[in-house]
């Protein structure tokens, strides 16, 4: 349990010998055709079946279970707060006051995870929480309320101010329950992202720099993300809306791109990334937000030894099979068929596939989003 | 009309949620809710909603195994945690785990290590994660509860279902009570604005399942108390009250979960 807690790269890594590792490896990193272990194309992902508003306590909620077994419940509660101006936030920037509460802090936003056998404050929760939070306080539209909505013209911040005196903060609880088999943050990030379409303030009724005051009517409730009506959505028109962000995790191996690794995966993947988009208000297309390198365990691994330095095999083999090659993604010398533990770094053309294969029309993340908006959220 | 029910029970005799003294809040559950696990379940009584899994049994980690109850048979162990979003106002916890959740996961580790057959698995560890999604009163028995479908959904054998209910009496029975004045009713399977203010206990009991030659003799089925928590203060002459709604209350939820459980079979 120690060391697994210690574990803070990419989840567990499996137990799997040099020779396994280096045939993952390279039925992964096949040009142009990777074969993955479970037959999925690149980027397929695996089947999961989400719910959303599934607890009446909270203000918002959704579970997601992959067919792995892993499953995540996600509870959004909000709370009515003061605003206090730290003396920081006075301090810093043109006009302190006046930006901070009319613009909304990062810190309205509070998310913690529970992963079964990790503690509150243990490197992995706190990790993964801080990766989701940044992208979703980050996400900010610029000008204003073009195409979408007035009411999210400061991103997820500016919806949370009420007035100049006060404003919602916002508590994401995310619960893991099961030990994680892969590294869980695409299964987090799908169900944070679905907990938050579900989620509804109550209606406001004071005015202005009033005291808050709201309808006790929860049927009247308005959603945290405003969505248009049916017809809209039918229409295509449903992109006009802000939506929270997505993290997905992509990881790379040799030059191919890889969607929503398995944890075998993870563990022989040169470098993983959890890339966060969101749909951009006025093009309607998406809108890259963040890119984070994720420590891959493949670093931690054995190195396999080639024959030809293999003191047992003296002799046995011809010299002629222990050939190293220049491998195209890394740059380093290897022997086919040996395994070496990656070193890190990745080539530029490599990442820049990476986001394409996100960004592009009718690409991943676009698929993934629209996938999330079609569970029913009624 | 205060929502108190010291004050309008008298009066209604209907509960602050409508129900009368001996009425069960809905019980719904499922098994089999969650595949990563050995069994799992999801258990609602009212607003109080559970979801429990069980892994094992499976070989003790190293270091534990060595001592002296893990060679006699498996090691029970239990982990509770409560979702900051269960209650009504959002609750922050200091780092680990709070009182409550810990309290609440001994007493479960006690009563299913004497329950279960645990001399089947010599040297292994059956771990019960428990996580409460929302808590309205009765959290104890709705987790005893829930851990004995995701057990049964896990294979685990016990001599029969344990099941647990909380019973609490209509006002605070601080004096003794009189037999020809007696305007207290106990009261079944309480919530949470009713524990807050009322004694209540949890009780748990379990019937054997007849075995043996003369099994189809036996008419009636031995009802044995295995958990009893109280925490609040209450006059002794009401306990016995109390017990009998509470293991009354036992046996019907024990009617419901085999019901679940044989209802699952089918699907």
């Amino acid at each position: 349990m120690s060391n697994q807690r210690q574990a803070s790269s990419a989840s567990q890594t499996p137990h799997l010998s040099p020779a396994e590792l280096s045939y993952l490896y390279t039925s992964l990193s096949l040009p142009k055709s990777p074969i993955r272990p479970d037959g999925r194309s690149p980027t397929q992902f695996r089947p999961l079946t989400a719910e959303s508003n599934i607890l009446p306590g909270t203000n918002g909620s959704a579970r997601i279970g992959f067919a792995d077994g892993t499953q995540a419940i996600v509870g959004v509660k909000a709370e009515v707060e003061k605003t206090v101006l730290s003396t920081d936030t006075l301090a810093s920037g043109e006009g302190g006051e006046s930006t901070a509460a009319t613009s909304g802090h990062g810190s309205w936003v509070q998310m913690s995870i529970e992963i079964p056998g990790f503690r509150d404050d243990d490197a992995l929760p706190v990790f993964l929480s801080e990766m989701m939070r940044e992208s979703l306080v980050g996400a900010v539209v610029e000008g204003g309320d073009g195409g979408g909505d007035v009411m999210m013209a400061g991103g997820l911040k500016g919806r949370l101010v009420i007035n100049k005196r006060w404003h919602w903060r916002l508590y994401i609880d995310v619960l893991l329950l099961s030990q994680p088999l892969s590294y869980p943050l695409p299964l987090l990030s799908l169900t944070t992202h679905l907990a938050l379409l579900s989620t509804k303030l109550p209606k406001l009724k004071s005015q202005g720099e009033e005291d808050p005051f709201f309808d006790d009517d929860w049927e009247v409730a308005e959603y945290l993300y405003p969505r248009g009506s049916k017809l809209k959505a039918t229409s295509g028109l449903a992109s006009q809306y802000v939506r929270p962000p997505v993290t997905l995790l992509v990881v790379s191996v040799g030059e191919n791109v890889i969607f929503d690794p398995s944890r075998e995966e993870i563990a022989v993947a040169d470098a993983v990334l959890a890339i966060s988009v969101t749909r951009d208000t006025e093009a309607g297309n998406l809108k890259l937000l963040s890119i984070r390198t994720i420590d891959p365990p493949s670093r931690l691994t054995q190195p396999a030894v080639p024959n030809s330095e293999n003191v047992n095999m003296l002799g046995a083999t011809a010299p002629t099979e222990d050939i190293a090659v220049l491998n195209p993604a890394t740059g380093e010398e290897e022997v086919p068929g040996v395994w070496r533990p990656r070193r890190g770094g990745v080539k530029r053309s490599v990442i820049a596939n990476m986001i394409k294969t996100v960004l592009k029309k009718g690409g991943v993340g676009e698929e993934v989003l629209e996938g999330l908006e079609g569970v029913e959220v009624e | 009309m205060p929502l108190d029910t010291s004050t309008t029970y008298p009066l209604t005799r209907l509960r602050l949620d409508g129900r009368r003294w001996n009425e069960l809040r809905l019980l719904q559950a499922q098994i089999s809710t969650n595949p990563a696990s050995s069994g799992s379940s999801y258990l609602s009584m009212g607003n109080t909603a559970i979801m429990c899994s069980v892994h094992g049994p499976a070989e003790g980690r190293r270091g534990e195994a060595s001592g002296a109850a893990g060679s006699a048979g498996a090691i029970v162990e239990v982990d509770v945690n409560v979702a900051g979003f269960a209650s009504v106002d959002r609750r922050r916890k200091a780092g680990g785990s709070d009182k409550q959740s810990s309290r609440i996961a001994t007493t479960l580790r006690a009563a299913f290590q004497s329950h279960l057959h645990t001399y089947l698995y010599p040297h292994s560890t059956i771990s019960i994660h428990v996580s409460v999604l929302s808590a309205d009163g009765s959290l104890l028995a709705a987790a005893i509860n829930a851990c004995t479908l995701a057990l049964v959904d896990a294979g685990i054998p016990m001599p029969g279902l344990l099941t647990g209910c909380t019973s609490g009496m209509s006002g605070s029975a601080s004096t003794p009570r009189d037999p020809r004045n007696d305007e207290l009713d106990p009261l079944l399977d309480l919530s949470l604005p009713e524990e807050q203010e009322l004694p209540f206990l949890t009780v748990g009991t379990t019937t054997c399942v007849p075995v043996g030659e003369n099994h189809m003799d036996d008419e009636e089925e031995e009802t044995k108390v295995a958990v009893l928590n109280m925490d609040s203060k209450l006059h002794c002459t009401y306990i016995e009250t109390m017990l009998a709604v509470g293991m009354d209350g036992c046996n019907q939820i024990r009617e419901l979960l085999e019901g679940v459980i044989k209802g699952s079979n089918r699907g």
